[in-house]
């Protein structure tokens, strides 16, 4: 049966009204808000859209997590309007190019990125209103600026609540890397967010504690912390920052948590370099706040050696496996049913077929197609399926295993997809960089960079200086990306790079630095 | 133990260089193999250490051991 995410946070609205549906800090105090307050402001956001004429537009979120930014965008998605959520911590720039793509026409701002206002308006035509997701009014003069609490202001003016959406009706566009360089937006339906919920084969006592440290315009977190937290009645706590994940387990002490792997890797260090007298119990309480028991993953590979040594502290980590386009998991391990390894069982709403090794998907979580895309469309869903771009095979017992990769991405280990073309574009403008490949290593990126032979001879420019040059300008580009996209390392080539017979460089023999002879 | 050995020793949590090994010029990502996240992590932690409080901008820029001991002091100073 078709369901709506209205229908699933009606629910849970019933069935948990009095329970709490999310607490986060305010400096060192607790705030919550229950699951009838929560809907309460849902309504509120659906009515005032309505109220100022955004039925059937784009909506598009800038903002990290936050209770005002989820009540902001279940407003949207349980309208009939289609919510954008976009990564705060891309380059202005960006983030105006993926509002005009998105063809958003209106847009919540969170208040720590009110700098980027001004520019918004004057590079963003169509967009006719900026809600910054706070109650005071914003300190601007732009007439097209408001704050949440006038937007409820509207919607009492609006008797009428927004009709329901239709199942196939897109409720949500998620950008994603593209392998071209440049992304695209998975256009998610009603339907396929709530087969998702429904689908995950989970669940938890009501008011169990579901500690949030994934970024919010992720798929996976989106869906799985949020969307299938609030339909079990959990208890959703915001990490405020990755800088006190940690300290935020003590404080909140969750049963549950979601991760992509990086952060399995980071706290198994702080584990591990603890004082081994510490018995592992008192220190598992210590790091992990005492109640926590499972971890779920997923977004890239994970070691097994992991879960092995967080068993040995009391929590189980079971990987799954996903992508944007199938909203997002497709498979996964479960408390009662789990292989070390692999990456799960392929969820029950999910067909998995394969094309030479590639894994194909298809079934009521698979989107809509790519927004304003057609031919990556069409190349991504051809035959009615689904090519993820990984490869895999099932084993006897129907567990799915990964085993590489069909196309040119970049999967780091805190589950980002990088466009490794995006990036050279970028650093091809450096006036020293000749040629350049960028690779991920070590939970980081390498830029490999051939040198400018003009740039250098006009220069006079020793090794060292070329290194120094090309470190600074590395820095530069650095501080102006969010921390995934950033290079780590820097390899200064001697030869160029090799090249096929069309003279596009050869990506695979990118590590390879020797002279190529000219031929005959 | 020196504020600074108790440093470096939460340093060599993330990396496998020893505290009598560290120089100041080391830079955090490329020379001591930090993640984005162990980067975040290990400020969280000189919080809690020293108990100090930064805000994240102010820790994305540090690059060297050098700029982020400058930081624990200045914080310091102000608490």
């Amino acid at each position: 049966m078709e369901v709506l995410i209205r229908d699933i946070l009606e629910e849970s609205e019933k069935r948990y009204s009095e329970i709490t549906a999310v607490k986060w800090l305010k400096k060192k105090e607790i705030l919550e808000r229950s699951y009838r307050e929560l809907m309460e402001n849902v309504k509120s956001v659906r009515k005032g859209l309505r109220a100022e004429g955004f039925e059937g537009k784009h909506i598009a979120l800038i903002g990290t997590s936050s209770v005002e930014w989820m009540e902001s965008y279940l407003g949207i998605i349980t309208g009939n309007t289609v919510a954008v959520p976009l990564d705060a911590g891309l380059p202005g720039e960006d983030l105006i190019d993926l509002i005009n793509r998105s063809d958003a026409e209106a847009l919540f701002l969170s208040p720590k990125n009110q700098a980027l206002l001004d520019g918004i308006l004057e590079a963003c035509p169509k967009l006719r209103k900026i809600w910054m997701l706070q109650e005071e009014e914003p300190e601007t003069s732009e007439e097209r600026a408001a704050s949440l609490a006038d937007l409820k202001n509207a919607s009492k003016n609006c008797p009428a609540d927004s009709g329901r959406p239709s199942p196939d009706d897109v409720a949500t566009i998620i950008f994603t890397s593209g392998t071209t360089g440049k992304s695209k937006g998975v256009m998610l339906t009603q339907n396929n967010l709530a087969s998702n919920v429904k689908a995950v084969d989970f669940t938890l006592e009501p008011g169990s504690i579901v500690l949030s440290v994934l970024p919010i315009h992720h798929a996976f977190c989106l869906v799985m912390d949020w969307l299938k937290g609030f339909s079990l009645g959990a208890t959703l706590c915001i990490n405020d920052s990755l800088l006190h994940m940690v300290r935020n387990m003590s404080v909140f002490k969750p049963d549950i948590m979601l991760m992509v792997p990086l952060m399995i890797e980071t706290i198994y260090k702080r584990l591990a370099g603890a004082d081994p007298a510490i018995p592992k119990k008192a220190l598992a309480a210590h790091v992990f706040g005492g109640n926590l028991k499972i971890i779920f993953t997923g977004g890239a590979h994970l070691d097994p050696y992991y879960i092995d040594k967080f068993a040995e502290y009391g929590v189980d980590v079971l990987e799954g496996y996903g992508m944007s386009e199938c909203s997002p998991v497709i498979s996964s391990n479960t408390p009662e049913d789990h292989k070390a390894g692999s990456i799960g069982r392929p969820l029950s709403n999910v067909e998995i077929a394969f094309e030479n090794g590639e894994i194909l998907v298809r079934g009521s979580s698979v989107m809509k197609g790519y927004y304003h895309m057609p031919e990556e469309t069409e190349e991504t869903l051809r035959g009615g399926w689904l090519h993820t771009g990984d490869k895999g095979y099932l084993d006897e017992d129907g567990f799915l295993f990964i085993n590489g990769r069909v196309k040119n991405l970049i999967i780091l280990s805190n589950g980002e997809n990088i466009s490794p073309e995006e990036i050279e574009n970028k650093l091809a403008l450096g006036a020293l960089v000749g040629e350049v490949i960028v690779t991920g290593e070590n939970n980081g990126l390498t830029a490999r960079i051939y040198p400018d032979q003009d740039v250098v001879q006009a220069k006079g420019l020793s090794e060292e200086e070329i290194r120094t040059a090309l470190q600074a300008f590395l820095d530069q580009y650095n501080k102006s990306q969010p921390t995934y996209r950033q290079i780590t390392g820097l390899v200064v080539r001697k030869n160029p790079f090799i090249r096929n017979s069309t003279k596009k460089i050869k990506r695979q023999d990118a590590l390879i630095d020797e002279a190529v002879l000219p031929t005959a | 133990m020196t504020q600074e050995m108790q440093f470096k020793t939460i340093v060599a949590q993330y990396c496998k260089v020893k505290p009598e090994d560290m120089k100041e010029d080391m830079r955090f990502r490329e020379d001591l193999g930090f993640t984005s996240l162990d980067f975040m992590s290990f400020f969280g932690e000189l919080e809690d250490t020293f108990d100090v409080e930064l805000e994240q901008e102010d820790a994305v820029n540090i690059l060297t051991i050098a700029e982020a001991l400058d930081l624990l002091e200045k914080l310091q100073q102000e608490a």
